[in-house]
Order: C-alpha cells, then sequence, then structure tokens
C-alpha cells in the first residue's frame, strides 16, 4: 500500500509520539489540567507549553489560541461565534464555492438562521481574488471566510494581499489554514487576519485536536458555542485532552523546524510524479497556473471514470477530492467551481505527499496509474470518440 | 502522589492505551477515505461504537460520537432546541455547568428555562417537579443520572415516566447527563426512560477527548458541528480514532469490571467515612440520599476549602472541592446551594472520589493527613478560620 | 485485492474483462446504452453466425460493475441465440453478478443494450 493521502490525515510524527506518551502511559501525568491540585498543574503546564508552540509557529501570542476538537469545530466555531456576536451589527457573510465542507455546511446552516451568504466563485486557476472579495462587500458584510489552503487542489490564497483590505474595511476576516499550517509560512504579526482554523492530524499531530487563533488586538469577539464550564477564556468549555494539546504543540514545533526542508523536498518528488504521469496524454493538473503548496497534485484524467479508476488502483491510498466527501459518489464541488465538467472532475485523483514518502513510492504509483488510465481508456468508448 | 480526584478525571488504564497504540504509532488513516486503511479506522471506529453501546445497553445506531461530555451535553440540548418549536426547558439545579450554561444560551435566545428545585440531598423535589410538567410545553428536561460533586443519584427513570406522559407524545424529550454515572453503577439507556444520554470517556479510565451522545432514533436532532457528514450528519469533524478506539474498550472494561468497582469502591468509602466520623464541625452531603459508590463530599465548618486543599496538596493528596471546571473561582457551588447548603459551609466543601485502584492504605492516611491537618489548623486559628483566597 | 466491498464476480470482470473490444463486418449487430445523469456507456457488439451468436465484444464507460456487465453479457452471448438474450432482464444480471440493489442501473444498461442491438 502506498499512502498518497496525507491531505487526509498524516501519520504521528515520531517525536509527537513520543512526546505524547507521558500523559498517557502508567505513572505519568493523568491530572484535569483544569483541576488546582498539584497534578493539575502538571496537565496544565503542559497545555500551556504546546499553546505556545502553537503560536509561535504563526506569529501568534499563547493568549490567542483557544484549544478545539478539530479544524472543523475551529471553522464552525469561528464562524457560528462571529455571526452570533455580531449579527446585530450585520448578517452577512463573504465566503468562496471551493472551502471545506466544515465552512460551507456552517455557512448554509447560518443561512437558515438569517444569514446572507455570498459565494465567490474562484477563477480557473482556484484563486479568488482580493479585488472580487472586496467587490462583494456590502455595509452589511460582518465576516469573510476563505481558506489559505485548499485541500483538494492544495492551491494557495493571497491571504496576506486580502487581509489589509479587510481590516481597513472593518470586516472580520476568518481564514481556514488546516492545510496551511506547517507548508506555508504564517506570520499573523504581519498579516491582519482575525480568526484562524488549525488542525493538529494535517501537519502529523494527533487527530481529535485543533485550534481556533482569535487575535487580541484588535480584539475579535466570539459567541461561544461549546457552553459549559468556562475554558479557553470561556470562548470554549470542555476538559483540554492534555495528550492530544502536548501533542500538537510538538508537531507545530516540529513543523516550524522542517518547513523549509519538507517544502523543498516534497516539491521535488511531486513534480517527479506530474513527469511520470505526464506519459499519458489528455491529463489536466487542477489549479495548476496558480501557486500551490508543495505536497499536493491533483490531475483529472480525460476518458475514464473516476470510481473505476480509483477501483482499479486498489494498492494507491490516494484519494478523489476531500476525504469527507469520497463516500458521496459526486463528483468533486471543489474542482466543478474550477471550471472541470462533471465527467473530468469525477476522474481526477489527488496524490498528497509527506515526510515519509519515498521517491520508490513514487514512482511505483505512477507507473501503476499510467497503467491503470491506458487499461481503462482501451475499454472506454468515449476515449475512443476524442481520441 | 495519592490521587483522589477521579470524578474530576481518571487516569488512562494501561489495558486501554495498549489498544490505542497501534491507532497513534500504527497504520493511520482518515476513517472517511475509501481506501483500505481508510476503511480499517472506520471499521476500529464502528467496533467501539459497539463497545460503548453495550455499556449501556444501546444499539450502536443510536451512539454519536463526540470530542466529550461537555459537546455531549452541548449537542443534546442546543441540538433539541434547534429542532423543537419554541417552549420551555426544565433543567435540575444541580445540574453540571455544560448543561446550565447550554441553558442560559438558549434562554438568552428567548427560550424559557426553568430550574427543577431539589431538596436537602440533592434529589429533584417529585412533587415540585410534578407542577412543572402540568404547565405544559416542555421541550426538554435535563437531568442528571449522578452528580459530580455530591455523588447523588437521581431516579432518572421515574422522572422520565413523568416527562413522557406529561405532554403530548414525543413532545418532551428528557436528557440523561450520564458522565459520571457510566462505570460507576449499572446503567440502562432503554430502561432509563430517557431519549438522550451523556457518556465522557476520561471519567471511566479512557482518554481525554471522546464522549458520546445516546440518542433515541425517534428523536429530531439538530447537529452541533457542521461540515463532513461523519456521523451520519450528526457530527462533523475527522473522527479522534485513537481516543474511540480507547473510549471503546474503556467501557467494555466498565462493564466487564463494574461489579469489582463498585464493591471496591463502596468499602473505600465506608471506610474513610468512618475514618472522618466525628471530626469537629464535619457535614456531609447527600449522604442520606443514594449515591455513587466512589463518591464522598463533606465540609469541615469554618475550614475554607482552598485553604485545606493547599496543604493536602502539599502533602501529596490530589482532591478537589468539586467541580473540576469551576476551579479557580471562589464561589461556593451552586450545586450545594441549591440543596440549600449555607454558602459560608458550602465554601469548605472537599470532595474525595475515589478510583478503581485506590487502596485502604490510600483511604487511611488521607484520612490521618486531614485529621492532623485539622488539628494544626485548630491550633493556629482557634474560633473560625475562614481563610480570604 | 478487492478492498472495496464489489462483489467477487464483479470484481473479476472488472479487473480482467473478458472481450474488451469491438467488431465489423456484415454479420455484426451493435447495440448502445447509456445513463444520461451520470453518463455511464455500455456498447455491445455480436457477430451472428446464422442463428448462433459466435462473437461478442463490449466497450464501456462507467463504474466497476458496468464493466462487469459488459464482460458478463459477451460470455452470455457466445453461442446462443438472438432470441435466447433478448430474454435477459436486468435482474438477472444484478443477480448473476451480485450487484447491489442500489447499482441496478448498471445492470439494466445491460438489458437496454441487449435490445438496441442492430446492424452496424
Amino acid at each position: 500500500m502506498i499512502y498518497l493521502d496525507h491531505a487526509a490525515t498524516t501519520p504521528l510524527d515520531p517525536a509527537v509520539f513520543e512526546a505524547m506518551l507521558p500523559f498517557l502511559k502508567p505513572g505519568g501525568v493523568h491530572g484535569n489540567p483544569a483541576s488546582d491540585h498539584l497534578e493539575g498543574k502538571r496537565a496544565r503546564d503542559a497545555v500551556e507549553q504546546a499553546r505556545g508552540q502553537v503560536a509561535r509557529l504563526i506569529g501568534a501570542e499563547p493568549g490567542e489560541i483557544v484549544w478545539t476538537s478539530g479544524a472543523t469545530e475551529s471553522d464552525n466555531l469561528a464562524i457560528k461565534g462571529a455571526f452570533d456576536f455580531y449579527k446585530e451589527r450585520g448578517r452577512h457573510i463573504v465566503t468562496s464555492m471551493t472551502e471545506h465542507k466544515a465552512v460551507l455546511d456552517t455557512c448554509r446552516h447560518l443561512e437558515t438562521q438569517g444569514a446572507k451568504v455570498t459565494y465567490l466563485k474562484p477563477g480557473t486557476d482556484g484563486r479568488v481574488s482580493p479585488e472580487q472579495v472586496l467587490a462583494a462587500l456590502t455595509p452589511e458584510t460582518v465576516l469573510v471566510s476563505l481558506m489559505w489552503v485548499n485541500n483538494e487542489t492544495g492551491v494557495i490564497q493571497d491571504i496576506a494581499a486580502l487581509a489589509p483590505a479587510l481590516r481597513a474595511k472593518s470586516v472580520l476576516f476568518h481564514v481556514d489554514a488546516a492545510q496551511a499550517a506547517g507548508k506555508v509560512a504564517i506570520d499573523l504579526r504581519a498579516v491582519p487576519v482575525d480568526l484562524m482554523s488549525l488542525s493538529a492530524h494535517k501537519i502529523y499531530g494527533p487527530k481529535g485536536m485543533g485550534a481556533l487563533f482569535v487575535r487580541k488586538r484588535p480584539r475579535a469577539r466570539l459567541a461561544p458555542q461549546l457552553h459549559g464550564g468556562g475554558h479557553e477564556q470561556g470562548m470554549r468549555s470542555g476538559t483540554l485532552p492534555t495528550h492530544q494539546i502536548v501533542g500538537m504543540g510538538t508537531a507545530f514545533q516540529v513543523a516550524g523546524e522542517r518547513l523549509a526542508v519538507d517544502h523543498e523536498r516534497l516539491g521535488t518528488l511531486r513534480d517527479r510524479l506530474l513527469e511520470r504521469l505526464r506519459a499519458l496524454p489528455q491529463i489536466f493538473v487542477n489549479g495548476e497556473a496558480a501557486p500551490r503548496v508543495a505536497g499536493v497534485l491533483n490531475v483529472s484524467f480525460a476518458g475514464v471514470e473516476g470510481e473505476s479508476l480509483r477501483a482499479s488502483l486498489p494498492e494507491l491510498a490516494g484519494s478523489s477530492g476531500s476525504a469527507c466527501s469520497s463516500g458521496t459518489g459526486e463528483s468533486s464541488y471543489v474542482l466543478r467551481a474550477l471550471g472541470r465538467d462533471d465527467d473530468l472532475a469525477n476522474a481526477s485523483l489527488r496524490f498528497s505527499l509527506g515526510r515519509t514518502t519515498a521517491a520508490e513510492e513514487i514512482d511505483t504509483a505512477a507507473a501503476q496509474v499510467v497503467n491503470q488510465v491506458r487499461r481503462l481508456r482501451a475499454l472506454s468508448p468515449l476515449w475512443r470518440e476524442t481520441a | 502522589m495519592i490521587y483522589l480526584d477521579h470524578n474530576a478525571t481518571t487516569p488512562l488504564d494501561a489495558r486501554v492505551l495498549e489498544v490505542m497504540l497501534p491507532f497513534l504509532n500504527g497504520p493511520y488513516a482518515n476513517p472517511s477515505s475509501q481506501h483500505r486503511p481508510g476503511r480499517a479506522a472506520r471499521d476500529a471506529v464502528e467496533a467501539a461504537r459497539a463497545q460503548v453501546a453495550a455499556l449501556v445497553g444501546a444499539d450502536p445506531g443510536e451512539v454519536t460520537f463526540t470530542s466529550g461530555g461537555t459537546e455531549a451535553n452541548n449537542f443534546a440540548i442546543k441540538g433539541i432546541a434547534a429542532a423543537a418549536k419554541r417552549g420551555r426547558l426544565l433543567y435540575s439545579g444541580v445540574e453540571h455547568p455544560c448543561v446550565l450554561e447550554p441553558m442560559r444560551a438558549l434562554a438568552a435566545q428567548g427560550w424559557k428555562v426553568e430550574t427543577i428545585a431539589v431538596d436537602g440531598e440533592g434529589r429533584v423535589d417529585a412533587a415540585a417537579y410534578a407542577r412543572q410538567l402540568t404547565g405544559g410545553d416542555v421541550r426538554l428536561v435535563s437531568c442528571m443520572v449522578a452528580n459530580n460533586e455530591t455523588g447523588v443519584i437521581q431516579d432518572v427513570a421515574a422522572l422520565a415516566t413523568q416527562a413522557r406522559k406529561a405532554g403530548a407524545p414525543g413532545t418532551t424529550v428528557f436528557h440523561a447527563d450520564a458522565v459520571q454515572a457510566a462505570g460507576k453503577i449499572p446503567l440502562s439507556f432503554p430502561d432509563s426512560g430517557a431519549h438522550l444520554m451523556s457518556l465522557s470517556s476520561h471519567k471511566i479510565y479512557g482518554p481525554k477527548g471522546a464522549g458520546a451522545l445516546i440518542a433515541d432514533r425517534g428523536v429530531a436532532l439538530e447537529p452541533l458541528l457542521h461540515g463532513g457528514g461523519q456521523e451520519k450528519n450528526l457530527r462533523g469533524g475527522t473522527e479522534n480514532v485513537a481516543a474511540i478506539v480507547g473510549f471503546g474498550v474503556a467501557a467494555e472494561l466498565a462493564l466487564a469490571e463494574l461489579d469489582l468497582r463498585r464493591e471496591r469502591a463502596q468499602r473505600l468509602r465506608d471506610r474513610l467515612q468512618a475514618r472522618l466520623a466525628g471530626l469537629p464541625g464535619l457535614t456531609l452531603f447527600g449522604a442520606r440520599a443514594p449515591r455513587v459508590p466512589n463518591t464522598l463530599q463533606f465540609a469541615v465548618a469554618g475550614v475554607h476549602s482552598a485553604t485545606l486543599l493547599g496543604l493536602l496538596d502539599k502533602q501529596g493528596f490530589a482532591v478537589s472541592s468539586g467541580s473540576a471546571c469551576a476551579s479557580g473561582t471562589d464561589e461556593p457551588s451552586h450545586v450545594l446551594l441549591a440543596m440549600g447548603v449555607p454558602a459560608e459551609l458550602a465554601l469548605c466543601a472537599i470532595r474525595v472520589s475515589l478510583g478503581k485502584d485506590n487502596t485502604e492504605d490510600d483511604v487511611d492516611r488521607f484520612a490521618a493527613a486531614l485529621r492532623e491537618l485539622l488539628a494544626g489548623l485548630g491550633a493556629a486559628m482557634p474560633g473560625m478560620m475562614r481563610t480570604a483566597t | 485485492m478487492n478492498p472495496f466491498g464489489y462483489s467477487e464476480p464483479v470484481w473479476r470482470l472488472f479487473t480482467e474483462p473478458p472481450r474488451a473490444g469491438a467488431l465489423e463486418g456484415a454479420r455484426v449487430l451493435k447495440g448502445v446504452a447509456s445513463t444520461p445523469a451520470n453518463r455511464n456507456r455500455l456498447e455491445l457488439w455480436v457477430r451472428l453466425n446464422g442463428e448462433v451468436i459466435e462473437d461478442a465484444r463490449f466497450q464501456a464507460f462507467g463504474c466497476p460493475a458496468t464493466i462487469a456487465v459488459g464482460g458478463w453479457l459477451c460470455e452470455r452471448a457466445i453461442g446462443s441465440t438472438l432470441a435466447d438474450l433478448a430474454t435477459i432482464r436486468g435482474r438477472e444480471i444484478r443477480q448473476a453478478l451480485e450487484i447491489p440493489e442500489d447499482r441496478l442501473h448498471c445492470a439494466l444498461l445491460g438489458e437496454d443494450a441487449i435490445k438496441s442491438l442492430a446492424p452496424t
């Protein structure tokens, strides 16, 4: 099995696993970080250290990091929280058609609660231009939500160009950076984003862990979405899972140390993969014209059907579109928004490479894909007609 | 260190960790992925779902995994409210903050939210409750099975039956927060009469970061976390596979060892209670009501909890005043106040919550240390010893 | 090797499809069926020797079940008569290939392809 699905989830980095163990194993630190006693304090200290590690990677203050159960919860908290808090000021939200389901489903939910949402259509390169966003603003706009890096195509949005313009207009800016943190350099001291969603398991940390950056100056306000004991400055209640938090902190620290190295290595591997796939005619790289993160390559194959393509590659763990929706049998809404027709959107594979991906795996995977696409094309009346 | 704060959280069982390890440092995949490792992760989640269901005699299809008890309670309460017509919401006065606060949030949105009174032992006042139900339009009743501070057990089956009879069929939903009861007393979701039941992993020697809401499929419930379509569209977000697997094993062990753990906790608690008997100024809370066997909450009049907890901590005893969540505030417990305990006495509350690995020696040493500390405090500060913190 | 839960016959006929290709000539009939919604397409060729089908070929664009239906039909067709072939219904194909009920449309594609057989 060749695992080229690192945008869906990544293995724990060995250093992350090692850091988590003392909070799991017998005799380790098992206290509730909210407890006053020494056992609680030991857990709390570990939580705060991790908060610093996460903050450091993105140029934030530790006090601006709110722990959540993952990027989906972060997106929910940011968007619903901001809407609930600011809805008396205005009820208009601007986002794009290629956002993650966690953002889109949340926006659709808010539409039932009186929100007006504009879903911007990106260009064929997958990018939403700052001008497009600014043109969509109305006096009612309270929030713009865009992802830094798209999970399916790896396309990088120009967040740094847009953020100052939104700040100037006092519109809150939420960025889903689940696929960006640790892959592109992020410095929130220089980029005036107000809210930013982070995930641990996309960057070699544990599943079930995420964070929301909530800017202190100027202060972004949120209505909490999980009510209870008042943890996390009242913004998110619930017992903190110490081992997972420690894992996320370590993962972010490692990601910071490896950012340049990973970028270089994954970029080389990705180019190698594409070069080998080019043995096939009529393949299309999705988001090709835009800057993309190094580890992601999304390709559409003309003349073959998507499900058969995936079934032909049982030894390749890749993905067609986002894992969250891959069970539905629908073609990727992201690729369709980029202008791909249903057939091409359906016959696409996302290869997402990771730290443990070896060059030989790339070669083997490419050879399998080339062979199977050729085989299916030979069976395909549609391919015969186009040829 | 002697850890006597198991209602705040429990240490991870080594047997649970063993089962979790392959999901931490072994094969990895997103359970939503269609490839083989994805399917393996999904199978593991489903096995855990069956284990958690079995703990409360539920059907696996009734289990939705969450990030913990707080999310489960928020999900239950807001999920019902979002799907129901405006009406009244009832909750007992001794509920956990993660029931109280969602209720308050709904009150701010215009729901009519009412507290159900409890008696001096912390049990729901049945007559008052019956009167509230006759008022009509009750959409939801939320009552915990066992209290986190006192350990007092509510007669949920009777309360739920009353609720079901009160309104038109299917209009009143009953939610039981069973976070502190699971693993301590036998629990049956079908027999409880509740439509919804919240569970937490880290209170039963499972990992932090996992919980579940058990929901009768006939109940209309809106999701709390949107996006991704996981958990049959009831809870978005990539499943926390390792924690869910750990929760499953912890639930299985809790069920298998329930009698053992109960008897042991009961014996130790009785022993502790006997060791404390006769302390000057001692009040036991909820001691005349049925309690989960591991919990003993008491106060020594005039000795502020913060003082005593600090001293006990220095001697290596991890105990609490009550709810870990409320720690850091210097307010008397709302649970004790609801029971009619004077604020001054409530500020002196100490909760000992025993675990499956505590020993007679732990209990004896704690009782001895407490007696010694109190004697010292008494000598140093005769009369009232309330300390500001 | 079949991690996606396809039935054994579907998997076998999908991974090693028998009789993929096309036929030409005077005694060749061709049938085409497609589903507009998801654009699955099945094309079937048979060559007659008198009453009897002596060769059959198919091409398919679609899910593995669709491809399997094509291969299965070709094998089923050879040696039988057109009249015999015309009695085949989607349900029979579905049962033979153990195609789940929600994929019945793939089997019906086979039935439709037979019905549309006509001289090329």
